[in-house]
This record gives C-alpha cells, structure tokens and sequence, in this order.
C-alpha cells in the first residue's frame, strides 16, 4: 500500500508518529538516509540524487520536538565504525521509552494527579499539563471532576516562564532585560537557569549570572523583555537546584521583618494579618515578614492612610516615595477650594 | 473535562496517538464515545486519530509499508458501530514515559496542592514524587513551590461543597463595611498569593468574587446548594461587571498591562514608542480603584475623569499627612 503521492501533504503528528514507530521497531538502528528515504511523511520529499539538506533540517528539528515531549530518541556509532556520522545510528530503546511496568496509581494518587494536572490549565504549563494528563489517561487512570475547582490564574501567566522552563531543560544560557526593584531602567542580563521556583506565589528563577559567577534569584514578573536562549551549554548540572532557591528564598524571607502600624477594623488589617508569618505584637503593632521590599512597599502603599511603617527604613522611605508620586500625578481637582 | 475541548496542537496529537494506542491495546474494544470521554477530548478528535492509527506503520523489510506493516482496526466495527478494537499491532505496547517538562508540571502541581485541603497526607504526596521521577525520560525539571499554611478557609468551602450545602461568612469589602454573607462556593482562585472564592451570593443574588483574606466567621449552614461547581459557567474574568460600574481612564506601563488584566476594558496603544498605553478599567468604586492605583504607583496614573483623579490623590494625600503628623 502506497500511503501517499510526492504531491500529498502529510500532517506534522503522521511523520512524527511514523517516526517514533520506526525507531521503536528497529533493533540496530537505522541510518539518516534509511530514514528520510523510507519513513512516511520524509520518503515523499526524498531526493535519491539531489540535495535533500531541506528535509535533513526537518529531521533535525523534528528530533528535537520528539526528545522535548519525552521521547528519548538516541544517536550511536556503529561498532569499529566510530567517527564517520554519514553512519550515524538513530533508534528509541524500548525500555527508556516505555512507562516502567512496576508503575503503577493508587486510586488516591490517581485522584491527587488528575488535580495537579489541572492546576496548570492556564498559562505556560497548560501544554505540559494536558500531555502529561494524556499519557496518565493512557494507562487507563480515570478522570475525576474535583468537588471544589481550584485554578491558580496570573501566577504563571509571567511571560518569561515559557522560554526560561525550555531553557533549563535545554541547560541553555539565557539573555533578558531586567527591572531591578526600584529602579525604572532596566538592565540586560545573562545567565544559565537552575531552577524555577514559586515562593509565596510569585515565581523566581534560580540562576548562575554569566558577568559575575554567582548564583542569582530573579523575580520573573520583573523580566520586561523577551527571553533569548542560546545554545552554550550551562556550567555545571545539579539536582536540587530547586530545593536549594526554596531555601535561600526562606531564609531572605525569615531574616526581612517589618514593623506596620494598622487602623483597627480597616481592609489592611484583616488583611496583613491574614499572610503566612505575620502576628501582632501586645501594642496593638503587626509584624510581617517579606521577601522583595518593593513588592511590599507597593502593597502597603495601596493601603494608604490605613498604614503606617514604622520600620524598617528603608521600606518607609520607599513607601512616603510612592505616596508622593501618586500625589503629584493626581493633583486635586482644578478650580475646586482646597480650604 | 469533556465540556471543554481546546483545539489540539501537533505534538498534543502526537502524544494522543502514542497515549490512545497502549488505552486500546488495554481494553481491547471501546466505543468511540467512551474514548472520547476518558481523554477529555471530542469525539471527531478520537474518529480521527484512530483513522491515522489504521493506516500507519512501519516501512518494514521492503521498505514499503505493506499491509503486515501496518496497524489495523476492525472496520466494519468502527465504520458502523463507532467500536474501536485493533486487529493487527506495530511497535507500540506501552504508555510512553514523561518529558521532563511534563513531569515538572505535575510536580508543581502536587506541591501546590499542599496549600489545599486535597493535601491528604505527605506520605501519599512524597511516594508520587518518587515515582514520576522514575516515570520521567531523563530528570524532571527543577520546577518546584514553595509549602505553604494550609488554609484553614478553604476546608471549610471543600466541605460545604462536599456536603452539599450553602456556607456564611463575614465579609469586609473594600469600602470598610461588614455584611454577613451567605454564598454558594463555587471555585477558588489564586492570583500570586491571593486567594478568591467565586460563588453565587444569596445576599446580592449574582455571582460574586470574595478576597478570601477578606472573609472572616465562617459557618457551614444546612441550607442545601442552590447552584453547585458543575452547574454554573463562570466568565473568564474574575471581577463580575455591573450596570453601576464606574468607567476610570488610565495611563500605564506597556509591560504592566497583564498586572491588571483583570480590571481592563480597552486597551489602546499611545505615544510613538509605545511603551505606554492609554485603557480604560472598569471599577465598581472608587475604593478599588484608589487601593490598585496606589499599590501600582510606578506604573500606572488615573487620567480621568476628574473625580477619580481626586479620589486617587487624597488617599496618598491622607497617607502622607499621618506620616507628617507622626499619628
């Protein structure tokens, strides 16, 4: 059966299925010519006895597609044959592909997956969200509707965390403009991402800064441009990046303490003393702790008069900064008495 | 799930096909229907993709595609009956593994789950962590969320809904005022570390969206739901419009756009640059507009009208004399 004429146009997931199927079936590997020559939806560009650097370069991209979705295509040499890569070996090895058959989901896990898979519906994680709720589907988990539905919105809808997640997995160096906290330029910078973290709601990215060597956290919603990857391999490889900007962000978070005094009754009470860590000292005062200076400086402007800092100075000074430019920009109505 | 059935990209359908094909080897015959209903996705997307599974393969030794290197399905079944049962296999038994962006997503997602009272038991939660990190082609990515408080607030939702009945709560709203309320929990929202329950208030009779920081003596009732999660579509935007609502103009930040999305009617560019924008917000009082303007000075000004200028300004102004006065 001839699947389809030179002039037939086959659909990306039909080539990229025939794909996997043909480096599933094969034992020793197929070579790339093998591959573009016979596998559906490349054998119909094929050229016996002309340039065919067109659909190499969609092979290439198509091999990397196929490894970003979990498919661990891998490339060898033959054995006594090392060094010549027009005899370069592709196939996926069944046991690295397959699900391990040990795996196995309780019905309370299965119920606590299908809830994770929605948490993400939203955003850049939503794609990554749906695949992997499929493949769960696969081995027959069944979906169950959670009683109450839960949907974290604009925390991940940070432009930046697209690119940074393929970057890290890429272990790509990254290049942005960044908006550092109470500065109104922003400047470029580069790094290699570790991690991506959410701490408090809000998500940062953990990374070695190229210009200094040191390990940087970066808040994402401060990323003010779009994320560039290039393709230098990152430094060096650790497993629990993640776990280690938790900690660091812990740490910044114990050790910033505020000192508010609040109107009683008002919105900023209820509220202030509502978030994780904060309590009300015997006179009545709250104390907060905090992570970014500005975010809170932000925050507690938007109380107004209900609040007032009291320390540390530095959150003061930024608070009575902002008070005073949104003074400036909204002056009192024209023609109105003031008196 | 089913209701909702987003338009699948390339590699959604890859990974459908490389998902549908080890579901059916499993099951050996299932309805068209069925499938569709398992994978949350429309039925025509199922009809299609096991079309695709029926005429594909491998190229085999003559490199060809003959029939013997092909799946194949019981047609007839398929064609009249909407059954799907594969009569001949190539290649694939079993689900593939996750990518390790993939598995990233649901580690995420397990983690900030800690914050709600799904949590169950921390053994249930590390056990699930150790197995998707084997389930995972290469590592998961370093992707995590920090552990939070459960909140208690939440529970309380969760076990109305669970129970089937209507909760009370005390409200402060933005203007400073205390009602009691009676409200129907629907679902609950997250916006960084803001939480918000959407549901259907008795007291207004519409739905409405509470800051649940904001809410205070809660009470399960035994009045049943009169509205429940399944039944109510809820709009996109989390802040419900009113025929009262006050149109404001604002001027801010291009890249402060998405801060407040959630707020804004029209957005239209300005200057030459660009890096500004001219929108319009709608707000339900000027409360609500004083508390974003002021917490968003860098950003954003309120250009008209002029009473909302004024009302902006005063709250900053009110600010400053107490930190004048030292009060």
């Amino acid at each position: 059966m001839d699947a389809g004429g030179a002039g037939e146009r086959i659909p990306v997931e039909e080539r990229l299925f025939s794909l996997v199927l043909a480096l599933l079936a094969t034992r020793n590997g197929l070579t790339k010519t093998e591959i573009l020559s016979t596998v559906q939806g490349y054998r119909q560009k094929y050229a016996a006895s002309s340039d065919n650097s067109a659909l190499e370069r969609q092979f290439q991209r198509d091999k990397d597609d196929l490894r970003e979705l979990g498919v661990p295509l891998e490339t060898f040499e033959p054995l006594g044959d090392e060094g010549n890569n027009q005899n370069t070996l592709y196939r996926i090895l069944r046991t690295e592909y397959e699900l391990p058959a040990d795996i196995t989901f309780s019905k309370e896990e299965a119920s606590l997956l299908n809830l994770a898979s929605l948490v993400w519906r939203e955003g850049s994680l939503s794609g990554e969200s749906r695949r992997a709720l499929m493949k769960l589907r696969s081995t027959g988990l069944e979906s169950s509707q959670p009683l109450l539905d839960y949907t974290p919105r604009a925390n991940i809808r940070d432009k930046a965390f697209g690119s940074l997640s393929v970057a890290l997995e890429k272990r790509q160096q990254v290049e942005f403009e960044y908006l550092k906290p109470g500065e109104t330029n922003s400047t470029s910078r580069k790094a290699f991402p570790l991690a991506l973290v959410q701490f408090q709601g809000r998500w940062h990215l953990y990374a070695v800064e190229v210009a200094s060597g040191e390990r940087r956290t970066f808040l994402l919603r401060r990323i003010v441009s779009e994320v560039r990857a290039s393709s230098a391999d990152s430094p060096e490889i650790e497993d629990d990046s993640a776990a280690r900007a938790l900690a660091e962000l812990k740490e910044v978070w114990s050790s910033h303490k505020a000192t508010i005094r609040v109107e009683p009754g008002t919105d900023a009470e209820v509220r202030l003393l509502q978030q994780e860590g904060s309590n009300r000292l015997s006179d009545g005062r709250i104390s907060l702790h905090y992570v970014d200076l500005h975010i809170l400086a932000d925050e507690l402007a938007g109380f107004g008069p209900e609040v007032l800092v009291e320390s540390p100075d530095e959150l003061r000074f930024e608070v009575l900064r902002r008070l005073e430019t949104i003074a400036a920009n909204h002056p009192v109505e024209s023609g109105v008495s003031n008196g | 799930m089913a209701e909702n059935t987003p338009a699948l990209q390339a590699r959604d359908r890859l990974t459908f096909l490389l998902s549908l094909v080890p579901f059916l080897i499993d099951r050996g015959q299932v309805s068209v229907s069925e499938a569709a209903e398992h994978f949350g996705i429309s039925e025509e997307q199922v009809r299609q993709a096991v079309r695709l599974i029926a005429v594909s393969g491998i190229p085999g030794v003559t490199a060809t595609y003959q029939p013997d290197d092909l799946f194949d399905i019981a047609w007839e079944e398929f064609e009249e009956n909407d059954e799907i049962v594969l009569t001949n296999l190539i290649a694939i038994d079993e689900t593939p593994r996750f990518s390790s962006r993939e598995a990233a997503a649901l580690i995420a997602g397990l983690q900030y789950l800690s914050a709600l009272p799904e949590r169950q038991d921390r053994d249930l939660i590390s056990g699930l962590l150790v197995k998707l990190a084997r389930a995972t082609s290469g590592l998961p990515s370093q992707v995590a969320v920090a552990d939070t408080e459960t909140n208690a607030t939440l529970a309380a939702f969760k076990e109305a809904v669970a129970s089937g009945v209507q909760v009370e709560f005390d409200y402060l709203n933005a203007k400073g005022e205390l009602e009691r309320r009676r409200v129907d929990p629907l679902r609950v929202e997250s916006v960084d570390n803001d939480w918000y329950l959407r549901g259907w208030c008795h007291l207004r009779e519409a739905l409405r969206t509470f800051r649940l920081d904001r809410i205070s003596k809660i009470e399960i009732t035994k009045e049943p739901l009169a509205h429940h999660p399944t039944e109510l579509p809820l709009p996109d935007s989390l802040f419900e419009g009113s025929p009262d609502d006050l149109d404001v103009e604002v001027e801010l930040l291009a890249n402060a756009v998405p801060l407040v999305e959630d707020y804004l009617a029209v957005v239209k560019p300005m200057g030459t640059d660009g890096s500004r924008v001219r929108a319009q917000i709608r707000v339900s009082h000027f409360h609500g507009l004083k508390r974003l303007v002021n917490s968003r000075s860098e950003v954003m000004r309120v250009i008209g009208p002029e009473d909302a200028v004024t009302a902006v300004g005063d709250w900053a102004r009110q600010a400053l004399e107490r930190y004048h006065s030292g009060q």
